[in-house]
């Protein structure tokens, strides 16, 4: 009788290889637990790279050191943390740098009252820091530079912010850290579409809200929803 | 944590003594391992189990990349450092880290199509003079083709993040020597050196 064997050796070998991949397989599902990396709610958000400024030097930036990895759901000794995503030439960023910095001196507990909620009283809350990533859009007359982004946050020097003294801008300088984000790498890893853009991170680097998402509720509002009281 | 290069080297030894056994310079060795295993005397025999090792090599490496790209996505850091090595900030890097038509983790690529070849390599291992094993070990060499293209483009990306993710690379450098082991497998086809006869001298001068 004629048997084919050739046929036997591929099977074979077939499953010991499909039986391997899925060892493998069940190996990653045991000993991991993804989440996927992304800008979306429930994604973990990228890290945020470059130098920084903090009103005195430019230093290397590190996300890492603003998260909370061991932290748990409904915890409020964890810092949460708002990403705002800038270009000081954007017109739509200047209106908005009081808004973002009255929230910041509020939510990161530098101020016990909100300058444009008066009836609120100090934060309870958790911590909830500020960074801005200033970018330089695509767009003529968007050139900025690190003089810029400091003229933006101090609220000083004789830069030009979105056709004005950027001395000139409404609200007070900024407390918190700027980010060089001129090559428009953050941006671009984050995919933000546009500028400005508000992203509230959960303390372990999970994105929990953002404004992309939710366009009809301000920062202010998805804080005080969001966050754990304590 | 298990010291990361101690892993990196566990990769080099297969895929090196895989690229050894498939070269000239695996002649000596193969006599020196024929003693506990006799097949290894064999010209074709010797370049096929180099060439499994290399692609199980890869395999494995791909199923490390993958781990570490989860691992990463649940904020830990694995192999992040402040040097040019730094895999965590390569298969961290949520715009780069998986592939741009079906937005898989290049682990997960890297697992299928090592898998795929482990698959052809060990077929041809164990029925060498089938009809369908010259067939097979085209497919492989084509796969591995295609795989240069794919290498670049990750290579660009690592010039872009001005990082190396060493595993990654190990993947590459084994996609690399396969695409070299097909290649020699079919040259070996050609000149008739491939069957089970003692024949110790290739003619690597051609």
């Amino acid at each position: 009788m004629k048997t084919n064997t050739e046929a036997d050796v591929r099977t074979d070998t077939g499953i010991k290889v499909m039986a391997l991949f899925f060892v493998a397989i069940i190996f990653l599902a045991l000993t991991t637990d993804p989440i996927k990396t992304g800008t979306k709610e429930g994604d973990r958000a990228p890290m945020l790279e470059g130098k920084a400024y903090n009103g005195s030097s430019w230093y290397e930036f590190d996300m890492s050191d603003y998260l909370t990895q061991n932290w748990t759901a409904g915890d409020a000794e964890g810092q949460w943390l708002v990403v705002e995503f800038m270009d000081t030439d954007c017109p739509f960023c200047v209106r908005s740098a009081d808004d973002v910095g009255y929230d910041a001196e509020y939510f990161m507990k530098l101020r016990p009252s909100h300058a444009t909620n008066p009836g609120m009283g100090p934060w309870d809350g958790p911590v909830v820091n500020f960074i801005a990533s200033a970018t330089e859009l695509d767009i003529p007359g968007h050139e900025t530079s690190r003089d810029e982004i400091e003229a933006f946050r101090d609220k000083s020097g004789d830069e030009v912010c979105a056709d004005s003294a950027c001395a000139e801008r409404a609200g007070q300088s900024h407390r918190f850290v700027y980010i060089d984000d001129i090559d428009q790498d953050n941006m671009k890893e984050w995919k933000v579409p546009g500028t400005p853009a508000y992203f509230l991170i959960q303390p372990d680097g999970i994105v929990a809200w953002t404004s992309t998402e939710n366009s009809q509720e301000t920062v202010f509002e998805a804080i005080m929803r969001i966050t754990p009281e304590a | 944590m298990v010291n990361q290069n101690l892993l990196l080297l566990a990769y080099i030894v297969p895929i090196g003594l895989g690229t050894l056994l498939m070269t000239k310079a695996g002649q000596g060795l193969g006599k020196t391992l024929s003693g506990r295993q006799p097949l290894l005397k064999h010209a074709r025999r010797r370049h096929m189990f180099g060439l499994n090792l290399v692609v199980l090599a890869g395999f494995v490496v791909s199923v490390h990349t993958l781990w570490i790209s989860n691992k990463i996505s649940e904020g830990g850091n694995v192999c992040s450092s402040a040097t040019v090595f730094s895999c965590d900030d390569v298969l961290g890097n949520a715009q780069y880290n998986t592939d741009p038509v079906f937005g898989l983790p290049w682990g997960m690529i890297g697992m299928v199509a090592f898998g795929a070849l482990m698959f052809i390599t060990n077929s041809v291992s164990k029925e060498p003079d089938a009809l369908w094993a010259e067939k097979y070990l085209n497919y492989g060499k084509y796969m591995t083709l295609v795989g240069v293209p794919i290498i670049a483009l990750l290579i660009s990306y690592e010039v872009a993040m001005e990082k190396i993710c060493q595993f990654c690379t190990m993947a590459h450098i084994a996609n690399m020597v396969c695409l070299f082991g097909f290649w020699r497998a079919g040259k070996m086809i050609e000149e008739g050196q491939w069957n089970d006869d003692e024949a110790q001298g290739i003619n690597w001068k051609e």
